[in-house]
Parts: C-alpha cells; structure tokens; sequence
C-alpha cells in the first residue's frame, strides 16, 4: 500500500472551495501511477503564491513552494538538473497567466517535460478577489470597483499557440474525470497543461454556472482550429483533451539520454578534462 | 624589460576585436605576459572600437592608452588616436584608401597603407581589412611571413586561401615601405611553446566561468545582457566537453528561478547578469536566502542606472550587491582583483555557498570581466561539497542544528526512499518545510538560519580575503578592476603606496584590516559618490584623506594614474 499523501496540515481554504477537488484528484492520480509501476520518490511539486499554491503543504511530496508566477520556471529547472524526475507545477490564473505569464509560454514553447495545473478560479483569492487575467468583461473586485474593462485571455488557446503538447481542461467538480487528465498529463512526454476549473466560494462562486455549462468532448479534435473554437465555445466548457502531441522534448534536445545529476563529472574529472588538449 | 602597447581602431564589423585577439594570443604563445581590452559601443556596425593589447616580459595587469604600435582601419580612428603614440619610436599604421590626407602626428611615424585597395583586388566584394593589422604586427614584431600565414589559417577560418593573399600582400607592402623587425629583444618566432602549459589567455568572466565550472558547476541560467554575457556564451560552448549546461532564459526572473529548481534537484547552479538584470532577480535572490539555496550569482558591473552606458565599466553596484534582495539573511559577496583572481574565487564562492546553503556573489565590472590577461591554473581549487542528510520519514530539510546548516537531500536521486519528503519552501517554515506564521517557529528558523553567520565569516578566513601588494607607504583601498590599474599605475610612480585589494566584502575582512583602525586611507573607485569610501567608513575607523573618483566609464591609464598618484601622495 502506498504512504498517505497527506501532510496532517491544517487545512485554510474556504468550506466548499474548489481546490479540494484537485487535490483529491492529484492524490488520486498518484496513487494509480504508482500502482502502476511508477516510484513515488520521482514526484516532485512546485507551485506559485495563492490559494493554489497551499497544495504544496497539504501533499506529503518533495520539491519547491516558490515565488508568486515563478513555479514553472522553477520547475523546468528541477527538470532539467534530473530528468528522472516527474515534476508538477501547480498555478493559479493570476499567478501562472499574470505574474508570470513568460514562464508558462515559454515552458510550451521548448516542449519542456513537466505538467502545469492551472486553478482557474478567475480571479486572485488569496489578496481577496481582485480581477484576474481569466476575469470576464465587467468583473466587479477591489481593484476593478466599476467593473473590468479589459478583455481575458482564454487559457487553452493561448497555450496551443505556445506549442503546449498536451492541453486538457477539467473541473474540480469531476474528481474522476479530472483523475484520469492528470493521469493522462503524467503520463504524456512533452509539456503538459490542464485548466481546471475552480469555483472560489468567497469571490468567484459559478459552480452553478459551470455545472450547466460543461460538456465532455467525445474525441480529440483533429485540427488546432477545431480545438480552439472549441475552447473558446462561448454556450459549451467542454471538458477534456484538446491536443495530444509527440513532439521533442528540450532536456533529450539538450542533453540526449544523460541525466545531469547521475552523470555529472567528477572532480578529478574535470581536472582531465580542463588540461586535455 | 619595457611595456610594448598595439592599439588597433576602426569601425564596429571591421573586425577589430577580432585582430587585437590574434595579436594577443600571439603574443601569449610566445610566452610574454599580456593584457588585452576592447573599447566598443553598443553597435554593431559603424561608430568608433579600438582595442588595446600591452605586454611586457612580467605581469601587465591593465592596459596602456599609448601606443608602441597604432593601426587604424579608418579616418575617425586615425583622427582619435593621432594624439596616442608613446614615443618617438611609436608607429602609427593607417589606411589611406579611408585617410587621404594625414598629418603629421606630434611624434612618432606615420605610414599610410592603401588597405582598402588591397583588399579590393584580392577578394573582389568583401574581404577582411582586420587582417591587415595582424600583418603589420607580424611584421613590426619581426616575425617570418611563413608564421604569419600559419596564424591567418589558424584563426579566419573563411576564405583561407584569400586571406592569406591579403594578409601576405600588406606584408609585403609594410615591408617595402621600410618597416622591419622590431627593437624588441627575445622576439623571434617561437620563444617557448606554451602547448603543455598551465597558462591560459582568457577574459575575467572566462576565468570565472571556468573555475566555477572545475569547482563543480552544472547549470548556469541567464539571459544576456553586457558585460555578463560572455560567461553564458562561454560556458554554452563547453556543453559538450565539460558537460555544463547554459541556458537563455527568457528573463533573468526565469534564469533565477530556473537555477534554484535545479539546486533543489541537486545541481551546483550559477545565475549572472549586469545591473539591471541583477535587478530582477532580486526577489529570487531572496528566496535563496529563505530556502537556504546555494546559489553562485555574478554581478558585472556596467555605468548606470537602468540601461545606463551598456559597453563602459563602472564600479556604482558595490551598495547594490551588499544589500541583494530583501529581507534578512546570510550571504558572501566578494570581488576578484584580477581575472586570475576570479578563476579560483568563483570556485572558492561555490563551495562556500554549498556550505552553508547561501546565495553568494561574485562582482565584477567590465574591465575585469571582458579584459583578457594570462591565466595560470591553480593546483587545486575547493570543490563544492554537499553535506549529505539521512533519508528516511524523519528527514527534515530544514532540521535546526547548532550551525545552522541543515543536511541536503535531492528529490529522485538513488539513495531516496518513497518516505522521504524533501520540502523547500518560500514561505517562514517549520523544520519539516511546511509554512508556518507561528511566533516562536518564526523565531526558531530565523535564529537557524542566522546562527550560520560567524561560521560563514571564520570560513572565509581560509581564503586571501584581503590582498596587499607593495611593502610602505600609504595604504591605498581598492577593489575589482581598481586594483588592477593601481598595481600598473604602482610601477611608474616615483613614491610609494601600499595596495589594500578587498576581495572578500561581506562578512567584512576584519581582521586583515584592523591594522589600519584610527590610519589615514586613500581610496580608488570607479563611482561618482565614493560608495567604497562609505562602506570601508561603516566596517573600519579610517580617515580618508583621498578619494580617487572616476566615472566616465573608461579605465585608467597606468600612466595618467600614476601622475594622480604622486600629486596627492
Ligand atoms: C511578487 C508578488 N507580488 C504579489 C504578491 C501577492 N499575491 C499573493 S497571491 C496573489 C494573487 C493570487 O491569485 P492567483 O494566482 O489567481 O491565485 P489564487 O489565490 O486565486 O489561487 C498575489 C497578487 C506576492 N506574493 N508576490
Ligand atoms: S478564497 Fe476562493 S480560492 Fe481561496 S480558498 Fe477561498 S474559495 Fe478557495
């Protein structure tokens, strides 16, 4: 039997709140991969600052709890230097799409071996429910009193765009279904992305309206296009996956089939190396 | 023996860097000692670059701004150099496709060269005028033509057969216009072989980039920006010899972040960057301090603030490195005196910050980063060492011990069992790395992590935290590239002064200076408002009666200072 993945932490997010979804889903999925013949000694976190990010103490895995919109950046480093590594990095919108938007797109961009959950909740929780880059037109917060009057990204085609080879959307709500995503993402060799929709109980609370609006995709749409008018389905939130690709990934790239911190050179090592001619 | 200086001008893309490399490494082949610096704007065609090669038979440690031999590819550069000849001896080389009409210079000889006609009738369109110089040179050294044309193989690697027709045919031009071998003694072709030595030529952020590299470095994340860029692009070309991994970021809030997911994975992990660079990684330099990550961080200073004066040297971030990051913990900054001093620093700097789990800088400026100088490989140099934990339920990452330091485990690695919970955090933190906002485990970490201090400052004791050169007089403070010019200057200055290099500046070199509590200082920095001056004033009870202060962005001329020197000595 596999150890509890729980950290016995106090639990601070809100009654009802969307998280405990996903973290039931990732332990979940974990739980399965190792049943499977994965080691859970390879899970590595990593997540941003915001209510997302208080997953990090409630899951009894190594890693980083790093800085507000830098997980993902920390996570391609954690990759990088062992790439026997399985590294999560968990995000919220105004973390992972605000803050640090440069570090999503371009962890897509080099096809970089990780996964990224991205906790929609469509605004910022924890600083109490500001707009975010996910807020739709006319988003009432402290910062936005009258109302928001900028447009918001949609997530999965921003993340197609940036070359993300395996983009899926899932909602808190549908632990099993969001279970099988994140098994799905693991297991996926390239960067792999999931939005998942988070209702926040306190500032942004649609579990009524996602509860209408979701709609499992029945197959993998086949062309780019066809996934992002899906995405962007203004009467529909499918659920699902929007794109599977096989496609390099940057450490192979880099470094072919060594692992930085099994192989690295010694020190008598790099002394022959260094007077070699 | 004498310092000989070759001064070789033009635009930027005519290649003159290129050339006063050539010189240089033939120089350094034949066993002198040399130093080379590149003046160039922020372009990358047309303006005004001149690059300054000074060597002599002991160490030169910067270069002359008076020319033994001047080449100048174009008017603008036979212009702003007409006025730098050292001596009556001094040979000013020019094109006169580009300057029909010279003066006569104040002294030493003129020679105009029909460069660009030359290199017209060899190549057709194109060619290379930055071959001519290195011809010229070869001649003005006395050097055969065969070894010429062995050098010009060796090194433009495009249209060799071209080149050597061109470089053969200003050759033969100098040499009919009646320049022969030199004066210089010992300088027939070759003096020693330099093959099998432990010398090398190499730049400031070479050496760095090197050293840190043989003391263990792994990855080294930045994004580019000048004078720290050619540690990225050194160590990028070393990927598949030395097995280091440089990475371009797509910021230096990326490349910071991205060092420190790979110190959690366990590899020894260095970041670089200028001023304003170093700026942004401010907040992950900080969270280094909170996750006790061992972090290498090179700072190459350039006039600021902001954007400032890209390709010019400054000394102004000495305020900036002491006080990286916000919030209170430990680190070291220190600053190599010397390219040869930041070979071994930046691998000393390494192996302390793994010791004691610490972000650590290394500052330099431009003149010491991008000057180049002979390089002798240490022995040995410390090797970062991990202290290692016991893996099990019960590892802590952050375990509170007497020093401070807490046993390192590395998520994935062999010796990990699946009950082994590995928890960095950027959060206040309980042993266990889960967050906390308790008082008394605020206090607890806090007084852990502190606790790491004084043992961080006996440690660097092992190390020349201070360097002195001369044996009297006043002692004069400097560091980075301030010694450097102060230990040229020394040599032409008729009284005497005592050299003090800082090298280590936090933890503050105490003990080494204490001699000089309630003496009279004078001080040399490249800043407008004496932040050296303010510092040693905070750490040491000196008086300063001097404080030599330059901020144009431009080296001293040893000579120039070592005037300064003697009217305020
Ligand atoms: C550099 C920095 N800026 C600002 C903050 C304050 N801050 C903490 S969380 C947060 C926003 C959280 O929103 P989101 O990422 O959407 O996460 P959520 O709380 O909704 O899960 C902000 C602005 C911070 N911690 N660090
Ligand atoms: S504020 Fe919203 S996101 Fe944060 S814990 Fe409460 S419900 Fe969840």
């Amino acid at each position: 039997m596999m150890r509890d993945l729980g950290t016995g932490k106090e639990n601070t997010w809100c009654t009802g709140c969307g998280n405990f979804g996903i973290l039931n889903a990732v332990k979940k999925a974990i739980g399965e991969l190792v049943e499977n013949g994965s080691k859970l000694s390879d899970f590595a976190i990593t997540c941003g600052i915001g209510c997302h990010g208080k997953i990090f103490d409630y899951l009894a895995l190594s890693g980083i709890y790093g800085l507000h919109g830098r997980g993902t950046a920390t996570a391609q480093g954690m990759k990088l230097a062992n790439p026997a590594l399985k590294v999560i990095s968990f995000g919220g919108d105004g973390d992972s799409l605000g803050e640090g938007l440069e570090h999503t797109l371009f962890a897509a961009k080099r096809n970089m071996d990780i996964t990224l959950i991205l906790h929609n909740n469509g605004n910022y929780g924890l600083t109490t429910g500001q707009f975010s880059p996910l807020s739709e037109p006319g988003y009432k917060g402290l910062s936005t009193p009258l109302g928001s009057i900028e447009k918001p990204f949609r997530a999965i085609p921003l993340l197609l765009e940036a070359g993300a080879s395996f983009v899926a959307r899932g909602f808190s709500a549908r632990p099993d279904h969001l279970t099988e995503l994140i098994i799905a993402a693991l297991n996926h060799k390239g960067f792999s992305f999931i939005e998942v929709m988070q209702p926040c109980v306190s500032y942004n609370n649609n579990y009524a309206y996602l509860n209408q609006k979701v709609k499992l995709l029945e197959v993998i749409p086949t062309t780019q296009a066809h996934a992002i008018d899906l995405a962007s389905d203004p009467d529909h939130v499918y659920l699902g996956v929007f794109s599977r690709k096989n496609l390099p990934v940057y450490h192979e790239l880099l470094y072919g089939s060594a692992n930085p911190q099994k192989d690295r050179p010694d020190y008598l090592h790099r002394q022959d190396i260094l007077h070699a001619k | 023996m004498a310092i000989r200086t070759v001064i070789i001008g033009g635009k930027a893309g005519e290649g003159v860097k290129k050339a006063a490399q050539v010189v240089a490494n033939t120089l350094f082949r034949q066993g002198w000692q040399v130093f080379q610096a590149d003046d160039y704007q922020s372009l990358i065609k047309g303006g005004h670059n001149f690059s300054s090669v000074s060597f002599s038979d002991s160490e030169v440690h910067t270069a002359y701004a008076k020319a033994n031999l001047l080449i100048s590819f174009d008017q603008r550069s036979y212009t702003a150099h007409s006025e730098d000849m050292a001596d009556a001896d001094s040979l000013h080389v020019y094109n006169s496709d580009m300057t029909p009409e010279a003066v006569q210079e104040a002294r030493g000889k003129t020679l105009g060269l029909p460069l660009s006609t030359m290199m017209k009738q060899i190549y057709g369109p194109g060619g290379n005028v930055s071959l001519a110089a290195v011809s010229v040179f070869f001649l003005w050294m006395g050097y055969p033509q065969a070894e010429l044309e062995a050098v010009i193989a060796r090194e433009f690697k495009r249209n060799v057969e071209d080149n050597i027709s061109y470089a053969k045919a200003v050759y033969q031009a100098a040499r009919q216009a009646g320049i022969g071998g030199s004066q210089i003694p010992d300088s027939e072709f070759p003096l020693i072989s330099m093959e099998q030595s432990v010398q090398r030529f190499t730049s400031g952020n070479q050496a760095m980039a090197l050293g840190a590299w043989l003391g263990g470095l792994d990855f080294y994340y930045a994004y580019p920006m000048t004078p720290a860029s050619s540690i990225l692009h050194y160590l990028a070309l070393k990927t598949t010899t030395h097995k280091v991994y440089a990475i371009h970021a797509e910021s230096e809030l990326a490349a910071a972040n991205m060092a420190i997911g790979s110190v959690v994975s366990g590899a020894r992990t260095a970041i670089g960057s200028s001023g304003g660079g170093f700026a942004l990684m401010q907040e992950a330099f900080s969270l280094a301090g909170i996750t006790e990550a061992p972090l290498l961080c090179f700072l190459a200073s350039r006039p600021g603030p902001a954007t400032g004066v890209s390709t010019y040297t400054a000394q102004e971030d000495l305020p900036f490195a002491l006080n990286q990051g916000h919030g209170e913990f430990a680190r070291i900054v220190a600053a190599p005196d010397s390219p040869q001093r930041a070979f071994s620093l930046a691998a000393e700097l390494l192996s302390l910050a793994w010791e004691f789990q610490c972000p650590v800088i290394l500052l330099s400026d431009k003149h010491l980063s991008e000057s180049s100088q002979n390089l002798t490989l240490p022995d040995e140099v410390p090797w970062a060492r991990v202290e290692q934990g016991v893996p099990g339920s019960s590892y802590q990452r952050y375990s509170i011990t007497e020093s401070g330091v807490s046993p390192l485990l590395f998520p994935g690695s062999e010796n990990i069992d699946d009950n082994t919970v590995i928890k960095w955090n950027s959060h206040e933190h309980l042993p266990s790395g889960l967050r906390t906002d308790k008082a008394e485990a605020m206090i607890a970490m806090k007084d852990k992590r502190n606790r790491k201090s004084p043992a961080i400052s006996i440690a660097t004791q092992r190390h020349e935290r201070v360097a002195f050169y001369g044996e009297q007089g006043t002692p004069v403070f400097a560091y980075g590239s301030g010694v450097m010019e102060l230990r040229e200057a020394r040599k032409h200055c008729s009284k005497p002064f005592i050299i003090v290099a800082l090298i280590y500046l936090t933890p503050f070199p105490s003990e080494e200076l204490s001699v000089y509590s309630g003496k009279e200082i004078i001080t040399l920095e490249h800043s407008s408002t004496g932040n050296l001056d303010r510092f040693i004033r905070q750490n040491l009870d000196v008086s300063i009666k001097h404080s030599v202060l330059r901020y144009d962005g431009r080296p001293f001329d040893p000579l120039e200072l070592a005037k300064i020197m003697e009217d305020i000595l």
